[in-house]
């Protein structure tokens, strides 16, 4: 079951400016779901037309299985959200700005302390928010985000102006609040490095249009589809048909081939048949694509 | 109950906020500038003398100072002020994602802003008292021997607030439009002006929505008789509520 589902979501900034393109996000309940892609590419527009921020112009958006545009009062009250820069009343303290969304939520006045102590705030007594480091910004938001205990947390970039202590502290306590609370979070980010570590789905968007979308094992397996061994022997065709034989799918590369990633029984079984052969063999290496090379090859 | 949540949270944002500020020292100016100086020339409320009613001509006097400038160019600067507070710290979008019916947020906002011009008429009339109590009794030894003219004092409390409902509704609508903080306030002090110098010159003069509060107390003869600038202020305030909620429900980018 998804807790958010687009179908066919497009956008126009203007009539020639097409800046999402047939987007069918699809968020299981229970999820984090990592959204990634370049700066540009979509991710916030995506995420404010899902939130009703942006008047939406063709496609659909459930939330909780529910059309978002009919239901919008009921589906804010179990969602909170956090979207690109901190939202926050300068002139008041974290307490007092927590204060208006509990009048807005009707919850407990102890969940202003609970938040702020989630988010590590708890000392920051009459200082404004004004005065804040970004990175206390950024914890305050989040910690209006959970305010009202909501079901669906998004967040758009939430570790932006975070040091890398902060970035750590978030992404446990967003595995947190999934694990013991079973909310579904979508967190967007332009790096998969900050949130390879906590999401268990992904989806990938680059132009305006979804380019892969799945779990994280699925992007597990398409690294292992585009990781190879490179081999660099004294006779490069010799090798390449010997490979050949052996059905393997061969690229000459300079003074090198290489072949798809294959189990190391066979590689090492390749290089006693090489040896065999009187062929020098100069080096055999395995080239793994990191996930973040992945990506960047898929915005690419 | 959704409604009165809103205003509360509403409410809280102007907390500490500089239009607070402005309606507590807006209020309490121009009633200091007279009891100090009361204070300063041990006058009381006697020296108006026999010429009527010492309360009511203490009334007009302190009025008269107020509403003809500083209580419009007040309102364009507190409704920008509170109106544009989102704008100001990036939170439309933040206001927009909690679960409140836009016009609930719509009418909520603009209920704090009538709030906070009656605090500021609260004030106002309360430092307006004590200008006139305080220097008859440190220097008569007593209160005024004329009768305080309670009706009086609140039918022209409420037709001078009749009059700012037009300045609030069109600088609220402007407020709401434009994400600059100078648009709002350069039309208002731009209008204004232009106002002033037509109020008295000119015989259309009252179709500005800025002109009531000083043909109130200027009484443009052959303007007063020719229309009701009250029901003008209504109209006006309506037609400005109207355009700025229609322009709000139909604005495609929320935050």
């Amino acid at each position: 079951m998804y807790c958010i589902s687009t179908e066919n979501l497009t956008h126009y900034f203007n009539k020639e400016e097409m800046v999402l393109n047939d987007i069918n996000l699809k968020v299981p309940q229970g999820s984090i779901y990592g959204f990634l892609g370049p700066n540009g590419a979509g991710k916030t527009t995506t995420l404010r037309l899902i939130l009703g921020l942006l008047k939406k112009q063709s496609g659909a958006i459930s939330i909780f299985n529910k059309p978002f545009a009919e239901n919008r009062i009921e589906i804010l009250k179990k969602t909170g959200s956090l979207i690109e820069a901190p939202s926050l009343y300068a002139h008041l303290s974290a307490k007092e700005n927590l204060a208006i969304l509990q009048k807005v939520y009707q919850c407990k006045k102890s969940r202003i302390a609970e938040v702020l102590n989630i988010v590590g705030l708890s000392d920051t007594g009459k200082k404004s928010a004004g005065k804040f480091s970004l990175g206390m910004k950024q914890r305050l938001s989040i910690a209006m985000a959970l305010m009202h205990e909501p079901k669906l947390l998004i967040l758009d970039e939430p570790t932006n102006g975070l040091d890398p202590n902060g970035i750590i502290e978030m992404r446990e306590l967003l595995k947190q609040l999934n694990k013991e609370n079973g909310m579904t979070i979508l967190v967007s980010s332009h790096l998969l490095a900050e949130i390879e570590k906590m999401v268990t789905h992904v989806g990938i968007i680059n132009k305006g249009k979804i380019i892969f979308q799945g779990t994280m094992d699925d992007l597990h397996a398409a690294q292992q589809q585009r990781s190879f061994i490179s081999f660099e022997t004294g006779d490069t065709a010799l090798t390449k048909q010997i490979l050949m034989e052996k059905g393997l799918q061969v690229v000459v590369n300079g003074n090198g081939l290489t072949i798809p990633m294959i189990k190391k029984e066979a590689i090492a079984e390749i290089n006693e048949q090489l040896v065999h052969q009187q062929i020098k063999v100069y080096q055999i290496s395995t080239v793994k694509n990191d996930l973040e090379s992945i990506f960047i090859d898929l915005v690419k | 109950m959704e409604l009165i949540n809103s205003i509360q949270s509403e409410w809280l944002k102007t907390r500490k906020s500089a239009a607070a500020w402005l309606c507590i020292i807006g209020g309490l100016f121009i009633p200091l500038i007279f009891l100090i100086g009361f204070l300063y020339n041990r006058q009381t409320l006697a020296m108006y003398g026999d010429e009527g009613n010492v309360w009511t001509l203490h009334f007009f006097q302190v009025w008269q100072a107020m509403v003809i400038f500083l209580l419009p160019m007040g309102l364009v600067l507190a409704t920008s002020l509170i109106t544009q507070m989102e704008f100001r710290n990036n939170t439309w979008k933040q206001l927009h994602a909690t679960p409140q019916k836009y016009h609930t947020i719509f009418a909520a906002k603009f209920i704090v802003i009538l709030g906070m011009t009656a605090q500021f008429f609260l004030y106002f009339n309360l430092g307006f008292i004590l200008s006139g109590i305080v220097p008859s009794l440190l220097f008569d030894k007593a209160l005024p021997d004329s009768v305080f003219p309670y009706e009086q004092f609140f039918v022209s409390n409420g037709k001078i607030f009749l009059t700012c409902l037009p300045i609030l509704a069109l600088q609220f609508l402007i407020s709401l439009k434009f994400k600059n903080f100078l648009v709002p306030i350069g039309v208002g002090l731009v209008l204004l002006v232009a106002t002033l110098i037509i109020v008295g010159n000119w015989e259309y003069a009252y179709l500005s929505p800025y002109s009531y509060g000083a043909l109130t107390m200027m009484g443009v003869p052959e303007i007063m008789e020719k229309v009701n600038i009250y029901w003008l202020s209504i109209i006006y305030f309506a037609v400005f509520m109207t355009i700025s909620f229609v322009l709000y429900i139909t604005k495609s980018e929320k935050g």
